[in-house]
């Protein structure tokens, strides 16, 4: 077994030489992703401004309800998803299990209660003058929805980035409905479990780095984002 | 409710003949956990007048005002937009909510600004389609008659609590807004700014809007109002009328 200082070195030689495979996985990972949170925002959003601004029978009770999917295991949604799209599953005969889509929409579902929390948050904070103002100037409700986002924008980016961060290193969900293919399901979080248990700690490391840059990055924006939404108050 | 106030204003006002807005409200209802905060109010708004509001804090002014916009559900209300027509015929509040959003305009005793500059929040009372020309020259009208040229790229957020009242009374002005209930309007303003504010709803009254100001300082709106409402105890007691 390599020392931790070896594999580190070999880790950036790795990442700094561009090896194939490992920016290959890396794509990947960002590929789903991205393309997971940009298709859960959008009802995200929609959901969180109903939840704040609409008074109806069960609103607390689906407050609630996105609250504790919040801290839901990704394991679990792996299974409710495993299940649906495997071959006897409801959804079998659409062959979707191992493959992107199945990863899109396990991460779709694990994005989607964080951003409806923290949106919800975002769109509480939200003046309600905002809304009523818009609605005052004789301004189109689908109108006034969006001038009210871009008043909670950095809220709502913070949002965004918090789903973001919550997917790209989950490892559970995309190992389950993704099965790890190379070249095709294999992402940073099931590459890493994978060299690891095969002993190229090398790769396993430079995932890590990658995974840690990206956390860093997440943090920093998010740090920014939540200071200029409260400056903008 | 037949009084004339001699002054200039408001008889530019009577003198015109066009037809003026005018909506009633009647038996408006509203309690709040256990109190009967609005008990069975009838009030109607008439364009070129205009009505001032008393109260204690927390008679129930600006929930009656919010009923009245459209924005505060009230348990009983019902509102009849041409009560002086044949046909007319009140219909419960559910029923004209939009109406109301659209045609009522209400002024929040802090008015809200937008992020962007004082152009930005004045182009949007003023309708999509408009062509930019015709929008530039409208926003430059409206800088020149509530006096904010010198604030026109000035980040509207960061005005002052005068100033951002009379970027609200411009946006109503170029909305043409003919309803407008207007909440504390001067609250925590210097003399100064007050006359400002009180020169710019005359000139809206002149224009024909129909005003209803909830306000404690009566004083200052003397010249402008024609009738004095005071709420206690939930009800509408007619007040005396200045001077
Ligand atoms: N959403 C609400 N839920 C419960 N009570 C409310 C709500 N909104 C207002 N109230 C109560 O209704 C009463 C009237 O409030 P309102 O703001 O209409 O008074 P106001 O006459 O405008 O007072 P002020 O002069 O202080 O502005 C207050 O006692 C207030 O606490
Ligand atoms: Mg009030």
């Amino acid at each position: 077994m390599p020392s931790l200082a070896d594999a580190t070195v070999q880790a950036l030689s790795l990442l700094i030489l561009g090896d194939r495979d490992l920016w290959e996985i890396i794509g990947i990972s960002f590929r789903v992703s991205v393309t997971a949170i940009a298709i859960a925002i959008p009802p995200a959003l929609l959901t969180a401004f109903f939840l704040a601004h609409l008074e109806f029978p069960g609103r607390r009770v689906l407050i609630s309800l996105f609250n504790t999917l919040l801290s839901l295991p990704a394991v679990v949604i792996g299974l409710v998803v495993y299940l649906l799209l495997s071959r006897q599953g409801p959804l079998g005969d659409w062959r979707l299990l191992f493959t992107q889509t199945a990863m899109v929409v396990a991460q779709v579902l694990l994005a989607f209660p964080i951003l409806v929390a923290m949106s919800h948050a975002a769109f509480q904070a939200a003046d309600q003058r905002a809304w009523e103002t818009a609605r005052t100037l004789g301004i189109a409700s689908a109108r006034a929805f969006v001038m009210v986002v871009g008043e909670v924008r950095f809220g709502l980016l913070a949002a965004a980035l918090a789903g973001f961060g919550r997917i790209i290193a989950e490892v559970g969900a995309s190992m389950m409905v993704g099965g790890n293919i190379l070249h095709y399901t294999r992402n940073i979080p099931t590459a890493i479990a994978l060299e690891t248990s095969m002993g190229n700690f090398a790769q396993g490391i430079a995932l890590g780095i990658v995974l840690l840059v990206i956390a860093f990055a997440l943090n920093l924006s998010l740090q920014y984002f939540q200071g200029r939404g409260r400056l903008s108050l | 409710m037949n009084v004339t106030v001699a002054t200039a204003a408001t008889t530019a006002a009577t003198n015109a003949t066009t037809a003026r807005v005018e909506i009633r409200f009647s038996a408006i209802d509203k309690f709040f956990h256990r109190r009967h905060l609005l008990d069975d109010l009838s009030l109607s708004l008439q364009g070129g007048r205009a009505l001032l509001l008393s109260g204690e804090n927390g008679a129930g002014k600006t929930t009656l005002l919010r009923i009245l916009a459209g924005l505060e559900k009230p348990h009983h209300c019902m509102v009849d937009f041409t009560p002086a027509e044949r046909h007319s015929k009140p219909r419960p509040w559910v029923q004209c909510r939009r109406r109301l959003q659209r045609e009522v305009m209400y002024l929040h005793q802090l008015p809200y600004m937008f992020d962007g500059s004082v152009s930005h929040n004045l182009a949007l009372a003023l309708p999509r389609a408009m062509p930019r020309a015709q929008r530039a020259e409208k926003i430059r009208q409206a800088l020149q008659w509530a006096q904010l040229e010198a604030f026109q790229n000035a980040r509207a957020k960061t005005l002052s609590g005068g100033e951002k009242q009379r970027v609200s009374l411009a946006r109503a002005w170029l909305r043409q807004a003919r309803i407008l209930l207007l909440d504390e309007p001067i609250a925590n303003m210097d003399g100064e700014s007050q006359a400002r504010t009180v020169k710019l709803l005359h000139r809206l009254k002149n224009a024909r809007a129909a005003l209803f100001i909830s306000s404690h300082n009566s004083d200052a709106f003397r010249h402008l109002i024609d009738h004095r409402l005071a709420l206690e105890n939930g009800k509408l007691r007619p007040g005396q009328c200045p001077r």
